[in-house]
């Protein structure tokens, strides 16, 4: 490689040369093999399988519970990053630390607990069966696992931003005769929507993949309670895997397009930074 | 539109930030708080705009005579220029200047029309109407502060506050622009008070210097007066290069080294520790003895650059250190080198009984 | 400090509203993550502590923990060399497509762990590209151990990486530069200069590499198939026991909550000291 030497310092080659191997062999080339696999199937094969009803209940299904638990957690992770970095209350640093628990604890133990809390004897699922609500098993259900585990995306994005505003901006606002709501929204808000927006996506994207804290609560019933991530292990039990890798396909072509999003959103974000 | 406070004492936990202070603005004068950092101007200023409360008692903040220390900061119509300018950056510089008009209560907001005619009266006043859709990032310091003040009058407050307005500036930059503030004020009348730590500052800027230190006022008055005729030793110190000597006092005759001076300062008939201040510039030196009073030095080091000639000296009895200002002419006069021997008179001196608690500033090396 | 009469700083909410927003916040936290957390502890002890630690007793969980702990141990050590390596030539050196390899890098992340597996299988599978060269040899990657290091290797490909590409670029380069100009190999500037100040990020990294590695389910679920005592990795005996033994699946989820909460402890340790060390070298 003719690299120009812009660094005094040893081992560009071998450090990049190392990261684009490892990079192409773990990540790159297993990737590029599952676009070969769909190209075994025609076009006309490959529409039919993704627009199988089945296929079109599920992306349904996964995208609006996904979609759902994002939007609330847009919310009260805004309120949660509020609270922590605006506010003191006893037992203040354990809340913060528990925030990243769906990030620590692993999907499967996820998954039972909340199907245990949510079933129709569980915690929380009998007082809602008691007002005729059933959680587990239903989409209610996938809605709730998915909101556990997008919960820290939103906080953790917003919340290093939170503590950097400047103090001064909110007070130039008051002395300019602004409220604390019109502060809020046209001041604070408008500041944090990178962010916010940022976390949202992440959220978003790691919902829409999702699959162990949900294939426990969701009930798993074709057309019903079967997310698309379930539909692809289901083929492939089936040993069906030219259709499990075309839906797989479909939901890679819009994982990039989340990623694509959320690198714009950081770079318009930056866009406003002032050079101190 | 006057400004008066009254009786304010403001701690933070065991520091007290300021102890019980008073002070009267006129209507329409252009007000410096001086002193160094901690000592409680900004938090004045601060507590004047509505943005820190003073501690409660009898404590007060009137505006034009109108008690204004229960109010909020959005309802006092204080305007506020903050050090690091504190713009929005997600608003271009128009819209920043908006802003203030935009937030009124609908009953008192102007029309979108008197609106962009306010912003763009405003742009041209501070000269930047052609960067109008550029947002904060885009600008240079000195813009920035002139978008923030700009911002902080357009919703025609009754006093304008600002916080070390050209502290983030360089020196260049800084200058220019509390020309411009001097200006500004000329044109437009409005009470202001600026907070400052930089002497130069506040003396070129102000019509009324207010020296603070450690939570109090220590002295007010034209600039011309606190600089000729300090208060203490604090605003001596504080208002220029200053060169001290330790000495006794005894009925108006103060001893220093091997040297008696008649000073104007009487601190009593009883022998006393006295330290006399004098400002670099306001020496004599003379080549032989003029009188009595003639101090021998050594010369130490020559600095020619500049305007002004500035020498080190060590004096021939003490051996402590000093420093003198000649102009070019004076110095061409003397023309000694390095190690020559030179007499010095001090011309205009101010003695103040030797404070045990504050630090000797020691030129000696 | 509240007073009566507005003396509140322009920055601060009236105290209804600050009570308010810390118990709504405090409200959805716990149910969405306190009660989950409690339930995995309560369903283990739901039948008494001896039925919580006959769970244990048995081979094959053994087994799970100990292939849970070698495929952590091989993708852990991997992903830390890759991550120190990416690091090393994203913050140190100029190239063109930097922000791209960042971009590449961070994909794992946004690929659906289903999906992570499902790659390797239509890689080395019997129906895979590689499936036919792989069985004439005898090599079996797919439904044994091998897939499931690579899974989890995938799944945690960007987390040591991610910690320390921001972390690099903001010290910059100018201490190596200093090392070297002393006379340092290298290999002396990146031990005595670079890590010590990556420490703390290397060290979090490492954490959140393992938690995940230990704890992954989609994507190992997808190559594993399902051996008892022999592909099952600790997640994916929790989810057969579910439907047989439930006290006994809570009860080996108990020890990946503890793994868990473990490290959000060292998570949180970690983030103080290295918070305090910033702030010596501040007040320094």
């Amino acid at each position: 490689m003719a690299q120009r030497k812009t660094s005094p310092l040893p081992g560009f080659r071998l450090t990049l040369g190392y990261t684009l191997l490892y990079l192409s062999l773990i990540v790159l080339l297993p990737l590029a093999a599952t676009f070969l696999k769909t190209a075994t199937l025609t076009w006309d094969q490959f529409w039919t399988t993704v627009t199988a009803p089945r296929v079109l209940a599920s992306y349904r299904l996964t995208f609006g519970t996904s979609l759902l638990a994002a939007m609330v957690n847009l919310v009260f992770g805004l309120l949660v990053a509020w609270v922590l970095v605006r506010y003191n209350f006893f037992g203040k640093k354990i809340v913060d630390a528990l925030v990243d628990l769906p990030f620590a604890l692993p999907t499967a133990v996820a998954g039972i607990a909340l199907t245990a809390i949510y079933a129709p004897n569980g915690w929380l699922g009998k007082p809602l069966a008691a007002l005729g609500i059933k959680a587990a098993f239903t989409p209610l259900g996938i809605f709730i696992a998915l909101t556990f585990i997008g919960l820290p995306f939103v906080v953790r994005t917003v919340q290093p931003v939170l503590e950097d505003l400047d103090a001064e901006v909110e007070e130039a606002a008051a002395s300019l005769g602004a409220t604390r709501f019109q502060t809020f929204r046209y001041v604070i808000i408008p500041m944090l929507l990178p962010s916010l927006l940022t976390g949202f996506s992440l959220s978003f994207a790691r919902a829409l993949g999702e699959y162990g804290s949900v294939v426990f609560i969701a009930g798993n019933q074709p057309m019903k309670t079967e997310i698309t991530a379930l539909l692809i292990i289901t083929k492939l039990d089936q040993y069906n895997y030219a259709e499990a890798t075309a839906i797989a396909v479909v939901m890679l072509v819009f994982s990039f397009v989340m990623l694509l999003t959320v690198n714009l959103l950081q770079w318009w974000g930056s866009r406003f930074q002032q050079p101190h | 539109m006057s400004v008066e406070v009254r009786n304010i004492t403001k701690t933070f936990g065991a520091f007290t930030a300021l102890n019980n202070v008073s002070l009267n603005v006129e209507s329409g004068e252009l007000i410096a708080l001086l002193g160094p950092s901690g000592s409680g101007k900004t938090t004045l200023l601060r507590i004047i705009a509505g943005l820190e409360f003073a501690d409660p008692g009898t404590a007060q903040v009137l505006f034009h005579g109108e008690d204004v220390t229960n109010l909020p900061a959005s309802q006092r119509r204080a305007g506020f220029a903050f050090q690091h300018y504190a713009l929005f950056r997600h608003l271009t510089v128009f819209e920043n200047i908006a802003f203030g008009l935009r937030v009124r209560p609908r009953a008192t907001r102007p029309s979108e029309e008197s609106i962009r005619q306010r912003v763009t009266e405003l742009l041209k006043l501070i000269q930047l109407d052609p960067l109008a859709n550029r947002f904060p990032s885009q600008l240079s310091g000195g813009q920035r502060q002139r978008v923030a003040l700009a911002r902080a009058l357009a919703v025609e407050p009754k006093v304008l506050l600002l916080d070390e307005p050209f502290g983030a500036l360089d020196a260049k930059v800084r200058k220019q622009l509390r020309r411009w503030l001097r200006k500004l004020h000329d044109d437009i009348h409005i009470t202001s008070i600026f907070v400052t730590h930089d002497q130069e500052e506040a003396l070129e800027v102000a019509d009324r210097v207010v020296v603070m230190n450690e939570g109090g006022i220590v002295q007010i008055g034209p600039p011309h007066e606190v600089y000729d005729r300090p208060a203490n030793a604090f605003v001596f110190n504080f208002l220029g290069n200053v060169n001290l000597f330790q000495g006794r006092m005894d009925d108006g005759l103060m001893k220093i080294g091997d040297t008696e001076l008649h000073v104007a300062e009487n601190l009593g008939t009883s022998v006393s520790d006295a330290t006399v201040y004098f400002r670099p510039h306001d020496v004599k030196v003379s080549t032989e003895p003029v009188g009595q009073e003639s101090i021998a030095a050594l010369i130490r080091h020559i600095n020619l650059a500049g305007p002004v000639v500035r020498i080190d000296l060590e004096r021939a009895d003490t051996g402590s250190r000093f420093e003198v200002e000649l102009n070019r002419e004076q110095w061409q006069g003397i023309d000694r080198r390095v190690g020559d021997r030179v007499f010095v008179d001090l011309q205009r001196v101010r003695v103040f009984p030797t404070d045990p608690k504050a630090p000797v500033e020691d030129f000696s090396i | 400090m509240e007073r009566p009469g507005g003396h509140r700083r322009p920055t601060a909410e009236p105290p209804w509203v600050r009570r308010l927003l810390i118990g709504v916040a405090l409200v959805f936290l716990a149910i969405f993550l306190w009660v989950p957390l409690a339930a995995v502890f309560a369903q283990a002890f739901a039948k008494g502590a001896k039925a919580y630690f006959d769970s244990f007793n048995d081979p094959v969980t053994f087994a799970a923990v100990k292939l849970t702990l070698i495929a952590a141990g091989i993708a852990v050590p991997l992903n830390l060399v890759f991550g120190v390596a990416a690091a090393w030539a994203i913050s140190k050196f100029n190239f063109p497509g930097k922000s791209l390899l960042i971009t590449l890098i961070d994909l794992p992340f946004s690929v659906s762990p289903v999906i992570a597996g499902l790659i390797y299988v239509l890689l080395f599978g019997a129906q895979g590209l590689l499936g036919p060269w792989l069985i004439d040899h005898d090599i079996r990657i797919i439904f044994a151990v091998p897939g499931i290091v690579l899974a989890t290797t995938f799944v945690t490909f960007p987390f040591v990486a991610r910690e320390l590409i921001p972390l690099m670029q903001a010290q910059g380069r100018s201490e190596e530069e200093a090392a070297l100009s002393l006379g340092a190999s290298g290999w002396q500037t990146f031990w005595r200069v670079t890590v010590p100040n990556i420490k703390w990020g290397l060290l979090y990294g490492i954490i959140l590499c393992n938690a995940r590695a230990m704890g992954e389910f989609g994507a190992v679920s997808v190559v594993s198939g399902h051996i008892r005592g022999e592909t099952n990795t600790i997640p994916l005996h929790i989810e057969i026991l579910y439907s047989e033994n439930v006290v006994a699946a809570f009860a080996v989820a108990t020890l990946l909550t503890l793994l868990a909460l473990v490290t959000l402890c060292l998570k949180t340790w970690v983030e103080w000291r290295a918070a305090a060390e910033s702030q010596t070298a501040e007040a320094e």
